[in-house]
């Protein structure tokens, strides 16, 4: 099973061309799972279309307007892109030693938030036919801000604290993304349906924090015992703005 | 007023100790201090601009030592023509409600006390009555009491890149208003900061400036050497005072190396062709002073910043007057006489202590010397009056917010007007010490604390203190003492 | 002429005068009380190596507080009393992000770094130049600057950029440069002229959320960074951080930089340069083949 979940229909979603291999740390065997739904309740903003007319090579990969990220909901008032992790309890782990890919790719991040470990190798990959600038605009970690024209090879880099990092690319002011970096190996991405899947846990007390780059974090305490799992659910409350 | 945050008025709090405290010990020094004569407040003698501070979001402390004194920076930007040299100097810079003009004001309580003075004794005598004659006798004359300074109305900005202003309305205590400072400047000419003119009122290229200095008191505010001249004489000259004229001045980058060449009318700045900035005065002169300025400084490392300077003023003034209607109207200054004053100052550090030396050699022409008419014959006796001295002055600066004030000054008189004079006919020796407290020091106002005492003995005259209306004393050999104390809050905003 | 009496009373009064003056300086000539204003550590040890001199961090608060805590504030986050006014914002030394380095970018700069930009100021900023100080001064405060994020205690400064000798400036140069201003799109901020008017500059924010604007070639004689060919080079080479100018490091090479830095001269049309003559005699006669620089231009195809 896989840590990271990107369904099918997420992909789709963003309009994505091409498969992106994520790197996937490797689930100890056994031991516990938790899994579970985000949701919202509330109206959420709507999201809206982004006009990408300034850099055409970048529009015309876009049969429909891509829309913005901040807030994805999916049927039954699921939310995507929210990051579950262990933010407590879990007794560290050392990076694994495949790298994590970043993509910009039609004037978007591909993926729009890309959980990752501290000090785990990070690429960047320019897929476009016009030159971005990535930002990740960290307060804990270095700030720091590379121009990467089109054709250039990747940018290799790491993060060694942990951080939620908004990414952004100056030259395409809708580019939003976000790089997690986290102390633990135990994450996941909710997908469209808003769900996610811990595994691997040893037997143990754990706080499980969830992160959505507008809503902010919410916790809840969970105790494993053996292989058993849990279901564990987050509700946010959604906002209007 | 802008709100103070939590942690700088929590921080503040500590300094507001600490200044209280000394403050509160220098000013019962000085009230326990021996003391003596009686004149009003000197107006117009500072200058300290919010106007710029608020214009540029810098703390007063930024310019200044400890306001209105300049340090290095502020004496940059003020040769470089009130610019900060990042093209962000210029009006369509600022905001809008940005507004540049700042008052000044000192009100305080003051003591002062002369003695060796011309009293009528016995008390309540009256002229010549035969029952109750007054005779003149030698006494002590003591006045104290709050009172207040004349006011400064400062305005000064920049009107376009490299063009400046400067207007400073100033009243006196009962709001008689005169032009204190008043030019317009053209920086970086041929794009050259060695070519800056300036066009209008303003004070001499003084490296010690007297306008921007730190004390207060009638006697302790002026520096004496700045308006000396040897006893008899009809040169009304001060080097400290403001002169109407025209001003060639450059510096390097840094302003380390700084000249200045001022040609100005022979008439101390008076306007309207007078001698004075208020009606009523004798008529100007027609000629023209010269002022020359240098000064160096030097990065003595970890000693701080040190500037020394050399200067010469070279003038006429007139000895009798064209008239008209019998000789009663005088119309032009004529019969010029020349007279010049050269020295050479400092201004050095050594870390917190600010050292000021200066010294000055006076000299006039002896129809100038005795007052008297060039188509005249001289006086016998009379011969062309020397003075020399000068003063050094000290400032500690316990931070930027307290600062200690020392002056040491002494004039001798060289060669007398007269011949017969008793050698020592004017000399002068005074001390004052005070201490500046700045609890607020902020960009958009600043308030100083002021405590000073100074004391000033002149022989056979009166101390240039004050506005000089204390009377002779009754023999040329005796010293008078003249002495102020003086507490005042010296406001800016 | 001048009596000895003078000079004798004269000296005794100095003398008088610098005692009143010295004993307070022997007393607190290592002032280590806090200050009142600051909110920083109250003993610094930290320091800052400029060529031969030290500056020390304890000289450098009293400095700071003289002259900077206006708008970088007693908290050194940028957020002194009359930030609020100010435009661009005051330095945040917290985040320890700075724009002028010669260092690459996310890294800290060298002690160098901080002493030039202190020195020069930035134009078209409140932060004037502070060469008026002393240089021991200017050094204290860079050790002093340092105390204000625990960056400086963790990291060391990133390695200094090495300028390659300047080679000749000829029209190739200049059309190469002119190319990869096309190609790495510097006018999508900057404009196809320069102007500072591409069609992202009105989105452009700095780090911190507060409008910024590209640098405009046109008007400008100088940059926030330095004045030299040299300058701009390292500018954009190191990035400027904290701003969406990113490091082209990683993406130019050779003697693409310095390609660059004459093209980008002959921008500067109000500030003459033998890149500008050159070009605008290349101009003159060659008008008609160049492509013009922006969306769907060929000039950078080549």
């Amino acid at each position: 099973m896989r840590l990271t979940h990107f369904s099918a229909a997420a992909l789709a979603a963003i309009a994505c061309t091409s498969m992106v291999m994520f790197a996937t740390p490797k689930p100890p065997a056994g031991g516990g799972t938790v899994t579970g739904k985000v949701t919202y309740t509330g109206t959420p903003a709507k999201m809206k279309p982004i006009d990408m007319s300034k850099e055409p090579t970048c529009a015309k990969q876009h049969a429909t307007p891509v829309m913005t990220q901040n807030v994805t909901t999916g049927p039954g008032n699921t939310l995507q892109w929210v990051v579950v992790y262990i933010s407590a309890g879990d007794q560290g782990s050392t990076a694994p030693s495949q790298a994590v890919k970043y993509e910009q790719k039609g004037c978007e991040y591909l993926p729009h938030v890309l959980p990752l470990q501290v000090s785990q190798q990070l690429q960047i990959f320019n897929d476009d036919q016009t030159s971005h600038n990535i930002h990740p605009l960290a307060k804990v970690n270095p700030e720091w801000n590379k121009s990467q024209p089109a054709g250039s090879p990747p940018i290799d880099t790491k993060y060694e604290k942990a951080e939620f990092i908004p990414v952004k690319c100056n030259i395409h002011p809708w580019m939003h993304g976000y790089f997690v970096v986290l102390n633990t190996s135990h994450y996941s991405v909710t997908g469209e349906d808003g769900s996610f899947s811990l595994t691997g846990l040893p037997p143990g007390k754990y706080t499980l924090t969830a992160w959505q780059e507008q809503y902010g974090t919410q916790t809840q305490e969970v105790t494993i015992a053996g292989n058993e799992s849990k279901s564990v659910n987050f509700s946010f409350k959604a906002l209007p703005y | 007023m802008p709100s103070l945050r939590p942690e700088t008025s929590r921080l503040l709090n500590r300094s507001r100790l600490t200044g209280l405290a000394i403050f509160t010990l220098v000013v019962l020094a000085m009230l326990f201090a021996d003391a003596k004569p009686a004149q009003a407040l000197p107006t117009g003698k500072a200058f300290a601009i919010p106007a710029f501070a608020r214009k540029y979001g810098l703390p007063c402390s930024a310019c200044h030592t400890a306001w209105p004194e300049l340090n290095n920076f502020g004496q940059v930007f003020r040769d470089n023509g009130y610019q900060l040299m990042n093209d962000r100097d210029s009006p369509i810079w600022q905001n809008p409600s940005y507004f540049p003009i700042s008052f000044r004001i000192t009100p305080s309580w003051h003591r002062e006390a002369a003695d060796h003075q011309v009293i009528d004794a016995p008390d309540g005598c009256f002229g010549t009555s035969l029952a109750n004659p007054c005779l003149s006798v030698a006494g002590k004359v003591t006045q104290s009491g709050f009172d207040l300074s004349g006011m400064d109305l400062w305005s000064a900005g920049t009107l376009y890149k490299n063009i400046s202003f400067v207007l400073l309305p100033s009243s006196d205590p009962t709001a008689v208003w005169h032009f204190e400072s008043a030019f317009i400047r053209f920086d970086n000419l041929k794009n050259s900061p060695w070519f800056n003119v300036k066009f209008g009122r303003f004070e001499l290229d003084n490296l010690i400036s007297e306008k921007r200095f730190l004390f207060l008191s009638n006697n302790g505010g002026i520096y004496q050497i700045y308006h000396f001249n040897t006893p008899g004489s009809s040169n009304n000259f001060g080097y400290g005072d403001n002169q109407i004229g025209v001003e060639l001045a450059g510096h390097n980058a840094n302003s380390y190396t700084r000249y200045s060449v001022a040609v100005v009318s022979s008439n101390e700045g008076g306007v309207n062709f007078t001698t004075d900035v208020v009606p009523g005065a004798p008529p100007a002169n027609r000629s023209y002073d010269v002022n020359l300025a240098f000064s160096q400084a030097f990065d003595a490392k970890s000693l701080g910043f040190e500037r020394i300077g050399a200067f010469a003023y070279i003038g006429q003034r007139p000895t009798y007057f064209e008239t008209t209607d019998g000789g009663t109207v005088p119309l032009v200054g004529l019969g010029n006489k020349s007279f010049y004053r050269v020295g050479f100052a400092g201004d050095l550090y050594i870390h917190n202590l600010e050292l000021l030396p200066l010294f000055m050699y006076g000299h006039d022409n002896a129809y100038l010397g005795t007052a008297t008419s060039s188509q005249g014959a001289l006086p016998s006796g009379a011969q062309a009056p020397t003075f020399y001295g000068g003063f050094i002055e000290s400032h500690y600066y316990l931070n930027p917010q307290n600062v200690i004030l020392g002056r040491f000054e002494k004039i001798n008189v060289g060669q007398q007007a007269l011949s017969g004079n008793p050698g020592n006919f004017g000399n002068v020796t005074a001390y004052s010490v005070g201490y500046r407290w700045y609890p607020i020091m902020f960009s958009r106002a600043g308030v100083a604390l002021d405590g000073e005492y100074s004391r000033v003995k002149s022989i056979g005259i009166v101390p240039e203190s004050g506005d000089g209306t204390g009377n002779i004393p009754l023999f040329p050999t005796d010293g008078v003492w003249s002495s102020s104390i003086y507490f005042g809050i010296d406001f800016d905003f | 002429m001048i009596s000895s009496k003078f000079v004798a009373t004269f000296a005794l009064g100095s003398i008088a005068l610098l005692t009143f003056g010295a004993a307070p300086a022997t007393a607190q000539s290592h002032v280590n009380s806090p200050d009142p204003l600051l909110g920083a550590p109250s003993v610094n040890t930290e320091e800052s190596h400029i060529g031969t001199l030290t500056g020390h961090a304890e000289e450098g608060k009293h400095l700071y507080r003289r002259y900077c805590i206006g708008c970088h504030g007693p908290d050194g986050d940028g957020n002194g009393m009359n930030a609020q006014w100010i435009d661009p914002k005051p330095r945040d030394f917290t985040e320890a992000t700075f724009k002028c380095r010669s260092t690459p970018t996310g890294t800290l700069p060298t002690d160098q770094d901080l002493y030039n930009a202190i020195t020069r100021g930035f134009i078209n900023t409140n932060m004037p130049s502070w060469k008026p100080l002393t240089e021991q001064q200017r050094a204290d405060l860079v050790a002093f600057i340092k105390t204000w994020s625990p960056r400086w205690a963790k990291e060391k400064p990133g390695d200094v950029l090495v300028i390659p000798a300047e080679p000749p400036v000829t029209i190739e140069s200049i059309l190469h440069g002119r190319e990869l201003f096309q190609k790495l799109e510097c006018w999508k901020c900057h404009g196809p002229a320069g102007h500072g008017d591409g069609p992202s500059a009105a989105t452009l924010t700095d780090s911190k959320d507060n409008p910024i604007r590209p640098y405009n070639f046109s008007t400008g004689t100088r940059f926030k960074c330095g004045a030299t060919n040299q300058d701009i080079y390292r500018i954009f080479m190191t990035g400027v951080d904290g701003t969406p100018m990113p490091s082209f490091h990683d993406t130019l090479t050779g003697n693409d930089p310095w390609d660059l830095v004459h093209f980008l001269r002959t921008l500067q049309i109000s500030y003459p340069s033998k890149e500008l003559d050159l070009w605008q005699g290349y101009v003159a006669s060659h008008g008609k083949d160049i492509k013009p620089i922006g969306p769907d231009s060929a000039a950078g195809a080549q």
